[in-house]
């Protein structure tokens, strides 16, 4: 009967190619808002994941980056530099705000380390220099060529001008870019000393346990908080996750109702077109179960196709994004397409049911007319 | 000698009270090995009911079907397909093969219904349309065949499964007179006296005459013996 499923969705290639079709283009809807979703969500926490350090202090009762907001006196930088362990300190400053790009806002995260700290800064410069003077700026090298921007050029941040030092790569998102200001000009915006710090970024010793130096830290700074590299990057990505949630979760049943819609209409015609020849089947001693496999066969033989065609073109469409725009990361992530699939073969399931009551209902003695 | 079908007094009735119809009156039918019993009639006479209760695909209002034997009663859809699939072959006047299968796979999926699978299936697939000279059209689809191609092919589903009782309906109604007489051939030769099967014939074709042992004649949902020599349209 497989056969026959599969010879019957053959003979009709057209209609085959269609329904794959609506089954394929449901699964890049699905993958690639995922993908889109799952990539803003990986620019949220680029800053984090780029730098070395594998622990990170905040403010007592603070456990993102995002949405937070974390002040740590200058005398707890200096307390984390002098436990047992750390290799180097890094106080950074953080702060939301618009980056004013030739006239046009930009939302971005606004950074800021000493000039002479080991680390802090962006990870990848395309031009330009690390080091910012007090009325300097790092911007995304994309984001400034978006607006003409380049070298020596003028940006706006909270009214003030500042010249373009350098540029950086990796540091645009759909959502936000990442902008790197001097700490004193920072500070002075914030309204906190220089040497105070809205998270420390902690690197160990070579040789150290990170759990062993995050005890230590714990015992020695009782009141901050203090998450390891990978906590902090799920506990951001988990706030992320939760604020989109909603958005994703109706896009989703709207690709899989559509999905739904296009196997069971498709199957529905191929089963009426074919009510004559299943009515023979009948005749000549197909139970009606059997009948039935053929369509449900049918059915799952076209999911399977459109899957791995939606699945291949979701992929070639996230090369192309992130090709065009710079900004927009389509991460494809492989556990998100395995969960999809006891989904993808349920919503089938349902659409291949659509038309089994025409199936049962045949009349066998259709087969004496001409 | 057992019959291969016995119609009791069947009877078939359609609506109720002013609208009551009945198409099929209380017929006896016996159908013995090897015996070819041709039923004509004008149109709207019952053939098809008849037929269809005599293919297991109609339940009569009264009387009872016999078939190898057995009294066919209360039997569940599935129990009487699988009786459809081993004791019945069908032969349609519109041919009714699968217009996506080829001819060889048409003749292969009944007896993969009936758990006859791959080479051993394959294999009688072939056999049966070589005797019956589609060895050349065994990959061809069936719209690519003649009409008498496709009834050969037709004729060879029903016999894949070495059903005893064959029931042909009009099956020389779509063919030439050529290829119809080929198809008679067929069924007089082939079928009844090389393989000993009871062949039931719905029919308008008067050519058909020859090769039945009997004829029988349903009006108006009354079915009689007719002798072969009398003239058949009274």
């Amino acid at each position: 009967m497989l056969k026959l499923a599969i010879r019957n969705l053959l003979h009709d290639r057209g209609r085959f190619l269609i329904s794959a079709s609506g089954i394929a283009l449901a699964i890049v809807l699905i993958l690639v808002m995922r993908g889109i979703f799952a990539g803003s969500e990986e620019h949220a926490v680029a800053y984090v994941r780029n730098q070395p350090a594998a622990l990170w202090l905040m403010q007592s009762g603070v456990e993102n980056m995002h949405m937070s907001t974390s002040i740590l006196a200058p005398q707890t930088v200096e307390l984390a530099a002098q436990v047992e362990g750390v290799d180097a300190v890094v106080g950074l400053l953080y702060a939301g705000g618009a980056v004013d790009l030739a006239g046009q806002p930009a939302y971005s995260y606004i950074f800021a380390v000493d000039a002479d700290a080991p680390f802090g800064g962006p990870w990848e410069l395309a031009e330009g220099r690390r080091a910012l003077e007090f009325d300097e700026v790092i911007v995304d090298a994309d984001l400034a060529a978006r607006y003409g921007l380049g070298l020596g050029d003028t940006v706006r941040i909270f009214e003030t001008d500042l010249r373009i030092a350098g540029l950086s790569r990796g540091t645009f998102g759909i959502a936000t870019s990442i902008t790197f200001v001097n700490k004193q000009q920072l500070a002075q915006w914030m309204g906190v000393p220089p040497e105070a710090a809205s998270y420390i970024l902690i690197r160990p010793e070579a040789g150290y346990l990170v759990g062993d130096l995050a005890e230590r830290l714990k015992q020695a700074i009782p009141d901050a908080n203090l998450l390891t590299q990978e906590e902090f990057i799920q506990s951001d990505k988990q706030m992320i996750r939760q604020m989109g949630a909603d958005i994703i979760r109706a896009m989703n049943l709207v690709a899989y109702t559509v999905g739904m819609l296009v196997i069971g209409l498709t199957i529905y015609t191929a089963t009426l077109e074919r009510a004559r020849e299943f009515a023979v089947l009948k005749a000549i001693g197909a139970t009606s179960g059997r009948l039935l496999g053929v369509v449900f066969a049918q059915a799952f033989v076209s999911t399977l196709l459109g899957g791995l065609l939606g699945a291949a073109l979701a992929w070639v469409l996230g090369q192309v994004i992130g090709g065009v725009l710079p900004e927009m990361l389509v991460l494809l992530e492989p556990d998100y397409l395995l969960a999809q699939i006891p989904v993808v073969l349920a919503v089938t399931g349902l659409a291949a049911l659509i038309p089994t009551g025409r199936i049962l209902r045949l009349d066998p003695m259709t087969v004496f007319r001409e | 000698m057992e019959a291969l079908l016995e119609l009791n007094l069947v009877t078939k009735v359609y609506g109720a009270g002013r609208t009551e119809v009945r198409a099929v009156d209380g017929v006896d039918l016996r159908v013995d090995p090897g015996e070819i019993v041709l039923i004509m009639g004008p149109s709207g006479s019952g053939k098809t009911t008849l037929l269809s209760m005599a293919g297991l695909l109609l339940s009569p209002t009264d009387g009872d079907v016999v078939l190898g034997g057995r009294r066919i009663n209360g039997h569940s859809g599935s129990e009487l397909a699988a009786l459809r699939l081993r004791q019945i072959g069908f032969v349609f006047q519109a041919y009714n093969l699968l217009g996506a299968l080829t001819a060889r796979e048409n003749v292969e999926v009944v007896m993969n219904m009936a758990g006859r699978k791959g080479t051993a299936a394959r294999r009688r697939a072939e056999e049966l349309l070589g005797t019956l000279g589609l060895a050349h059209r065994l990959d061809h689809k069936p719209a690519d065949l003649s009409g008498g191609e496709k009834q050969r092919v037709a004729i060879a589903r029903a016999l894949a499964n070495d059903a005893p009782l064959i029931l042909a309906d009009e099956p020389t109604g779509n063919l030439d007179s050529k290829t119809g007489r080929e198809v008679m051939d067929l069924l007089c030769g082939k079928l009844r006296c090389e393989q000993g099967r009871g062949i039931v014939i719905v029919s308008h074709d008067h050519r058909l005459v020859e090769i039945a042992d009997r004829v029988m004649w349903l009006e108006d949902g009354k079915l009689s013996q007719r002798d072969k020599a009398a003239p058949l349209n009274a």
